[in-house]
C-alpha cells in the first residue's frame, strides 16, 4: 500500500492483513459487523432504528396514556431524536445545546419541556427563545429566577423520593422534600408564577418499581392538598424515569415492571396530564459498539487484549454510569481469564479486567451490548483519540431490508 | 390508568405548529395560532427559525423561534405609531437613525415625511434586508430605494458605541424581543450610547412589548431611561397579532414638552406632511399618551 495513500480506511484494511479470517465461519452478525467496519471504520457505535422504534412502543404499551419525553442527555443524536419523535415522542431537554438540537430536528417547542433543576438565566432565555415553556424548580431560589418571565412559562416542582436500590440515586443531588413543596407553591401563587405541575425522578436503573408506586402516591396527595388550599390546578406529573434496561442478562420486562405504576396511576385526577422522560430505555438496547483489538499481549499469567476503544471512549458509562456493559466476541475455543484494555496511556482505561475469553487475534471483533446510553454522550477526546462513529441501520421501516438484523442483546 | 382519564396523543401536540399551523409559543398557558395556507420562505439554522407563510386573515406573516414579528395585515399600526408619533411631535426632525427594522416596515414610514433629509438605518443582518424585500414587499414598498437612506450593515450596538456624537433628531429602536436577538438593544449601556448620539430636543422610541403579558419590561425600560432622560414614559397602541393588549413604546427625551404638543400644531403638522394614514392621526397621538393605571403605574414605581 501507498504510504502517500496512508488514510483511516486504509489503515483497517491493513488491520485485515493479520487476519486468519476465511478458515473460521462468521455469523451473520460478524459479516454484517465487519462490512461496516470496512465501509467506516473502527471503532463503531451501530444503532439499530428498528430496535429503537421497538423500545418506544414497548413502553408506550406498559405505560398507556402516559406521553413520552425522551431524555436526550442518554444519546444526544440527531438520528436518535428524529426517530423517537417520530414515533411520537417529546423531548426531555436540559440545557441550551440540547434546545439548539431540538430546533434542528424541527421538533415542535410545545413538544419539548426544559428538565434541569439548576439553571443559569441564559439557559433560560435560550429555551424561552426556541418556545419551550416548561420548566423544572425545586428550590426557592430558582423560583425567584422565573419573576421576569412569570406570564410566559408553567413550571413542574421537582420532588424527591429517594429510591434505596436505583444503581443512580439521583435524588441527593436535586428534589424538595414532599412537605417543602406546599410551601413552594405558596411562594409561587404569591410571586405570580405558576406551578403547574410536579416531577419527580426515582434514579437510574432500580429493578424495582416501588419507588415509583410511593412517589405516584405521594404526588396524588400533594396534587389533591394543592386543589383543596386553593394553590391552583397541578396538571402535570411528570414520572420521571429509571425504567430499566438489562444490562447482564437479567431479563427485565419492562410490561411486568410498569404494571404497580399503571396501578398506582388509577388514582390520579382526571384533569391531570401524565407524562414521563425515558432515556436510558429507549436508546439502551439500540446501539451495539463494535471495537477492534489492536494488540496483545501476556502479562501476569493473563492475556491482555488491547482494544481501539475504551472507558475514555464509548466504555465512558462504566466510569460514569456505573454500567457493566456484557461484551462478546465472535471467536469460540478454550476460555481463560483475560483483560479487555482501552486505547490510551491511562492505567484506568480497562473495559474487562477478569473477562472469561477464548484466544483472540490482532483483528478481532468485540462486541458491547446495550451501549445506547451514556456512553457516546460522556465519550472524551483524551489522547487526541477520534471517538466511536455512529452508523445506523435498519433506518427504514415497513419495508423487506436487506441488513442483517444485530443479534437481540 | 382509569377510564375517566382521556387518552392524550402526543401526535396532537405535534399538531399544533406543522406546515398546516403555526403556533405562538411565547406563552405557556395560552396563545394564538395561525393557519398555513403556504409556506414562501424558511431558515432554520441550530440557532434560530425564520419562517414566511400565508394566512387567510393576516397576509403574510414572519415569525421567528415561535413569535410573530409582523403581518401585512396590522403592521401599519406599529410602523406608523413607532414613525409619526416622534416625528411630529418633534415637528423638524431632519436626521432620523433607524436601529434594526429589517423589514423596511419603519424605513418605508419615514420616508413619507419629505422634510426628513437624512435616514440612517442599521441593520444586523443584510440578509433579513433581502428577504423581506423578496417575501414582503408591501412593507418597505420600494423605501430601500430611496436616495436619502444610508443603509449600514451592523450590530445597532456597536454602531451606536462608535457613532458620532448629536446627530439625530429622532432614534426609532425597532428590535425583536429583549428575549431573542435584540437582547442588547434593551441595555442601560445601548440606551446610554444612543442618547449620545441625539441632538439637543431630540427623542429617542422603542417598541417595548405587551405590557399585560410583560410589565417586567415596562419596569426596566423605565428605570434605566429614566436615569438618562429628563422625560422617560410611554405611549401605546393596540396592535392585533401582538397579543394581550395594548403594545407599549417607549418614549425617552431631554425635551419635557415634546410629549403634550397641542392638537391643533400635531393637526397643521400633520397637514403639512401630507401624509395619509390608517391608524395614525393627531388626535390618537395625543391620546396615546394616556396609559391605562396598571402600567401608568409600574412605570413610576420603576422611575421613582
Amino acid at each position: 500500500m501507498s504510504q502517500l495513500r496512508h488514510t483511516h480506511e486504509n489503515k483497517v484494511l491493513e488491520l485485515f492483513d493479520h487476519l486468519d479470517a476465511p478458515t473460521r465461519p462468521q455469523t451473520p452478525e460478524e459479516v454484517r459487523l465487519r462490512q461496516l467496519i470496512a465501509q467506516h471504520g473502527s471503532p463503531l457505535l451501530v444503532m439499530d432504528a428498528e430496535r429503537l422504534r421497538q423500545q418506544y412502543r414497548q413502553l408506550k404499551a406498559a405505560l398507556p396514556g402516559v406521553d413520552l419525553f425522551y431524555a436526550v442527555k442518554a444519546l444526544p443524536d440527531a438520528d436518535a431524536i428524529r426517530i423517537l419523535t417520530g414515533q411520537g415522542a417529546g423531548l426531555d431537554l436540559a440545557t441550551a445545546g440540547e434546545v439548539d438540537m431540538a430546533r434542528s430536528a424541527g421538533v415542535s417547542p410545545r413538544r419539548t419541556i426544559h428538565t434541569h433543576p439548576i439553571k443559569k438565566d441564559s439557559e433560560i432565555k435560550a429555551a424561552l427563545r426556541f418556545g419551550t415553556t416548561t420548566f423544572v424548580v425545586d428550590n426557592w431560589n430558582e423560583l425567584k429566577k422565573f419573576r421576569a418571565y412569570r406570564n410566559r412559562v408553567g413550571l413542574l416542582l421537582r420532588v424527591r423520593f429517594q429510591s434505596p436500590d436505583a444503581v443512580v440515586d439521583l435524588s441527593r443531588k436535586f428534589g424538595c422534600d414532599p412537605h417543602e413543596a406546599i410551601e413552594l407553591m405558596r411562594r409561587a401563587v404569591h410571586e405570580g408564577i405558576r406551578i403547574k405541575g410536579l416531577s419527580f425522578h426515582v434514579g437510574s436503573q432500580s429493578g424495582r418499581s416501588d419507588t415509583h408506586v410511593h412517589a405516584i402516591e405521594t404526588a396524588v396527595a400533594l396534587i389533591n392538598q394543592a386543589h383543596r388550599e386553593g394553590l391552583g390546578h397541578l396538571k402535570v406529573l411528570d414520572i420521571g424515569g429509571g425504567f430499566p434496561v438489562d444490562y447482564q442478562h437479567k431479563a427485565i420486562d419492562i410490561n411486568a415492571f410498569c404494571a404497580p405504576i399503571r396501578n398506582a396511576l388509577i388514582s390520579v385526577p382526571s384533569w391531570v396530564r401524565v407524562i414521563a422522560e425515558p432515556g436510558r430505555y429507549l436508546v439502551a438496547p439500540a446501539v451495539t459498539a463494535v471495537a477492534t483489538v489492536v494488540g496483545k499481549a501476556e502479562r501476569d499469567d493473563r492475556p491482555w487484549y488491547y482494544l481501539d476503544d475504551g472507558v475514555y471512549g464509548s466504555y465512558s458509562g462504566q466510569m460514569f454510569d456505573h454500567a457493566d456493559y456484557p461484551v462478546e466476541t465472535f471467536r469460540e475455543g478454550n476460555e481463560r481469564e483475560s483483560v479487555l484494555a482501552g486505547p490510551t496511556c491511562d492505567s484506568i482505561d480497562i473495559v474487562k479486567d477478569a473477562i472469561t475469553l477464548p484466544e483472540l487475534e490482532i483483528g478481532d471483533l468485540i462486541v458491547g451490548r446495550q451501549m445506547g446510553a451514556y456512553t457516546a454522550a460522556t465519550a472524551t477526546d483524551f489522547n487526541a483519540l477520534p471517538r466511536a462513529r455512529m452508523v445506523l441501520i435498519n433506518d427504514v421501516a415497513e419495508q423487506p431490508s436487506d441488513l442483517v438484523k444485530l443479534a437481540e442483546a | 390508568m382509569s377510564d375517566t382519564l382521556p387518552e392524550i396523543d402526543t401526535s396532537s401536540a405535534e399538531a399544533v405548529t406543522s406546515r398546516f399551523r403555526y403556533e405562538e409559543t411565547l406563552y405557556d398557558a395560552w396563545g394564538q395560532a395561525f393557519d398555513v395556507d403556504e409556506i414562501f420562505f424558511e431558515h432554520k439554522t441550530d440557532h434560530q427559525h425564520l419562517v414566511i407563510f400565508q394566512n387567510a386573515l393576516f397576509g403574510r406573516v414572519m415569525a421567528l423561534d415561535g413569535v410573530i414579528q409582523t403581518t401585512e395585515a396590522d403592521e401599519f399600526v406599529y410602523h406608523e405609531m413607532l414613525t409619526h408619533v416622534p416625528i411630529l411631535a418633534h415637528g423638524h426632525a431632519k436626521s432620523v437613525l433607524i436601529i434594526g427594522g429589517g423589514d423596511g416596515g419603519i424605513l418605508r414610514e419615514v420616508s413619507r415625511h419629505a422634510s426628513v433629509e437624512k435616514i440612517t438605518m442599521v441593520e444586523i443582518d443584510a440578509a433579513v434586508v433581502d428577504m423581506s424585500k423578496q417575501y414582503l414587499p408591501n412593507h418597505s414598498n420600494g423605501a430601500f430605494d430611496d436616495p436619502r437612506l444610508n443603509l449600514v450593515i451592523a450590530d445597532g450596538a456597536d454602531f451606536v458605541a462608535n457613532a458620532e456624537a448629536a446627530q439625530f433628531d429622532v432614534i426609532i429602536s425597532d428590535s425583536t424581543d429583549p428575549i431573542g436577538p435584540g437582547e442588547v438593544l434593551f441595555t442601560q449601556d445601548f440606551y446610554a450610547q444612543a442618547k449620545r448620539l441625539l441632538r439637543p430636543g431630540g427623542v429617542m422610541v422603542t417598541q417595548n412589548g405587551v405590557a399585560f403579558m410583560q410589565l417586567d419590561e415596562v419596569r426596566t425600560t423605565a428605570r434605566r431611561m429614566s436615569r438618562l432622560y429628563n422625560d422617560a414614559t410611554f405611549y401605546s397602541a393596540a396592535v392585533p397579532t401582538y397579543v394581550g393588549g395594548v403594545m407599549t413604546f417607549a418614549w425617552s427625551t431631554d425635551n419635557v414638552d415634546l410629549k403634550c404638543v397641542d392638537l391643533d400644531t400635531l393637526q397643521s403638522r400633520f397637514a403639512a406632511a401630507q401624509i395619509e394614514t390608517r391608524y395614525y392621526n393627531p388626535a390618537v397621538h395625543a391620546a396615546s399618551f394616556a396609559l391605562p393605571e396598571y402600567i401608568r403605574q409600574a412605570a413610576a414605581e420603576a422611575s421613582a
